[in-house]
């Protein structure tokens, strides 16, 4: 099993793989020599390559800001109405939580607060700061950085929670006239809000975030010539 | 031109990684059993070296595709209130949803919870098991490449949580019986997590393009 870690020693004079006129295939993690204004594919499995995802901030701020304003209708608009032998209830996201919370069902209120509201609003806060750190001086160091972006890409799917349970809810509270559970049309806006989100993490290219201090590119010679094939 | 190599057969000749988060170029890594090499610049793993994951994947993979034809067609659940009842399966959600007209809600969820899952599973079964017969086709490469694509957009575990905070918001007003489709979902979630833990893509990578290179060099 591999369980022993081994981390090379930092160099003293760093280079990274675009300053050395090299490309690194991020499926199936193989290094070619890049060729420059080219289409370049893998030769090995086929991917397109690219030094840094193409028009990645730009990308990543249009899903940002597309979700951020799906986010308004998502939170103040019905997300689920409860039909109770006739009375309609429609409630919202947080509307959710308060009567989770009158239920007294306090730690699964907690877990749909944080999935449903917490979540999808810190993924953006974050996303937007990173964003930010690239032009302006932030107060976070890059370890710090690449963490809060390894977190936002992992908690991001877990936003669908509340999606599912509106799916799992209408299919089971289904009987006319008695209960009838339905969505509502803050379902379609939080569940774009989430895709959204997801896109823009995904679209955003974490090797920009060391590339910032290093603008003036060289190309740098490498010591050894890479193995010809 | 091939230049590096992460991975076990050629990582013996190779000279330089490149950090897949950071760009960051190491040289004259050398080779270790057993180990898995950490980048020292944002601490992503550059690389694992870990055998004989294939086989015990494809297991899990073969399991959980067993377990998916119960759990999506199947009862998870069934609502009793006031004499009546109503069941619910991991389709049916979808559907309602569809007949409600939302339509963005239902593909979602449908997509999500049911379609790439059983896609990824397909193509991870294909892949592991085309190995492990020693079978060699084109299309292995852009199936493993797919299946590391839709990895995000495969949300089972979120469902499971769904299902948990949907029975809670409905303890006070009906009474809930889980249905087989529950256990068959259960088993489903575990052993598809485990087919995908268990995995080490660099061995598979490593597997494919061997295999590849017989036939054409990259």
């Amino acid at each position: 099993m591999a369980s022993k870690t081994i981390t090379p020693t930092l160099p003293d004079k760093i280079i990274t793989g675009k300053e050395a006129g090299l490309v690194l295939c991020t499926e199936c993690h193989k290094v070619h020599r890049y060729i420059p204004d080219a289409e370049q594919e893998c030769k090995c499995c086929g991917a397109d390559l690219h030094q840094r995802k193409p028009d990645s901030i730009n990308r990543t701020w249009a899903f940002l800001i597309a979700s951020m304003i799906l986010y308004i209708p998502a939170n103040t608009m019905m997300i689920m109405n409860v039909a109770y032998f006739g009375a309609d209830e429609p409630s919202t996201i947080m509307g959710g939580v308060i009567l989770l919370l009158q239920m007294g069902s306090h730690a699964v209120a907690f877990v749909v607060f944080v999935a449903s509201v917490l979540v999808p609003l810190f993924k953006m806060i974050g996303i937007m700061l990173i964003l930010f750190s690239l032009k302006y001086k932030v107060n976070m160091t890059d370890r710090q950085r690449i963490k809060m972006f390894r977190f936002i890409e992992f908690i991001g799917r877990w936003s669908m929670l509340d999606i599912f349970v509106i799916s799992i809810l209408a299919a089971l509270v289904h009987i006319t006239g008695v209960a009838e559970i339905t969505a509502g049309p803050a379902a379609t806006a939080f569940g774009t809000v989430v895709v959204l989100t997801m896109l823009a993490a995904s679209s955003f290219d974490t090797r920009l975030l060391w590339d910032y201090k290093r603008k003036n590119y060289k190309n740098i010679e490498l010591k050894q010539e890479p193995a010809a094939d | 031109m091939q230049v590096v190599v992460i991975g076990r057969s050629q990582v013996i000749n190779s000279r330089i990684l490149l950090c897949h988060e950071c760009d960051l170029l190491i040289e004259n890594q050398d080779v270790c059993e057993a180990c898995k090499v950490q980048c020292p610049r944002c601490g992503h793993i550059l690389y694992k070296q870990k055998h004989n994951t294939i086989s015990h994947s494809l297991a899990y993979a073969l399991t959980a595709l067993i377990c998916f034809y119960p759990a999506v067609t199947q009862p998870i659940m069934t609502l009793e209130m006031s004499g009546l009842s109503q069941q619910q399966s991991l389709i049916s959600g979808s559907l309602i949803l569809l007949q409600e007209k939302y339509y963005v809600v239902a593909i979602l969820t449908f997509l999500s919870s049911c379609l790439v899952p059983l896609f990824r599973l397909l193509l991870l079964t294909y892949v592991t098991l085309s190995i492990t017969l020693n079978y060699y086709h084109k299309s292995l490469i852009w199936s493993f490449r797919l299946f590391h694509e839709m990895e995000e957009w495969g949300m089972l575990e979120v469902y499971m949580l769904g299902i948990i905070v949907a029975v809670v918001k409905l303890l006070s007003m009906a009474e809930i019986q889980p249905g087989f489709g529950l256990w068959a979902y259960a088993a489903l979630l575990l052993s598809s997590i485990l087919a995908t833990t268990v995995l080490n893509p660099h061995e598979v990578w490593d597997a494919l393009l061997d295999r590849k290179t017989r036939e054409e060099p990259c």
